[in-house]
């Protein structure tokens, strides 16, 4: 019995996979609350299809967002920031910029696509 | 007790073998537990980086998205009209478990945002986009 605990033992730690899934979390608008563009209260963060980032805008660099979002949240404390991807932009953009907001303070973020 | 007193007399009876016994069946159980419940995609994808990325212990349904569009889940490639049907089949299997994406660099933001709403549409709301920190490479 020993040595077939011990077999079954060794099985179970060859096949075990220590899966360590990091990742952001990003919320998606509901069909009722479509993002509205007139929107003065939350930050956006365009993304184009090039990969380029854009806000107020103007065309920034991916680790300029931090400091945008610092700025921006200086003026509207409790905006949230609205992501508004190109449908053909990188997904990488997206989670690096998700990621500069994180850093800004900001986790209230919300991911829209655009055409 | 008895054994080893035995033993250390000079007669030949053995290790004690019960304390080995428990803590092997021990880690067999956990073992056994651990493994079974992730779902893995079956494919490799470069994720993308991000310093603030957390770890979601409960995430556990790990949907992948290659560069060129294509959807894993559970080690077979699917259509995106499935992924509604799978989700809903897995939350009512195990309600608790919550969806990680996991997108290469290069996939494309639509492609992102159409599993996550099929991922939602299929009943299972806590949904993130998985990214490797700096320190995970």
């Amino acid at each position: 019995m020993l040595d077939f605990v011990i077999n079954l033992l060794i099985f179970f730690i060859i096949t075990a996979v220590f899966v360590k899934a990091t990742a952001v979390q990003v919320n998606r608008p509901t069909g009722f609350e479509q993002p509205n563009e007139d929107d003065s209260k939350s930050i956006q963060i365009q993304v184009l299809d090039n990969g380029e980032v854009w806000v107020d805008n103007r065309s920034i660099d991916v680790r300029a967002v931090r400091a945008n979002v610092e700025r921006m949240s200086a003026v509207h404390p409790d905006a949230g920031v609205l992501i508004l991807a190109n449908e053909m932009a990188p997904s990488g953009v997206v989670v690096e910029v998700v990621d500069q907001v994180h850093l800004g303070g900001i986790y209230n973020i919300t991911f829209t696509t655009t055409n | 007790m008895q054994a080893r007193r035995h033993s250390s007399e000079g007669e030949d009876h053995g290790i004690d073998l019960a304390p080995m016994l428990d803590f092997t069946i021990n880690l067999l159980i956990f073992f056994i537990i651990t493994t079974s419940f992730i779902k893995e995609p079956g494919i490799t994808v470069f994720r993308p980086l991000a310093v603030t990325a957390e770890e979601r212990p409960s995430g556990n349904l790990l949907v992948a998205i290659r560069e060129n569009g294509d959807i894993w889940i559970d080690r077979r490639a699917v259509e995106l009209r499935e992924v509604r049907g799978i989700m809903e089949r897995l939350h009512v299997e195990r309600p608790d478990d919550s969806v990680v994406i996991i997108a290469d660099r290069a996939a494309r933001a639509g492609m992102v945002a159409k599993v996550m709403d099929e991922v939602r549409l299929g009943g299972i709301k806590d949904v993130a986009i998985a990214a490797d920190t700096d320190a995970g490479g």
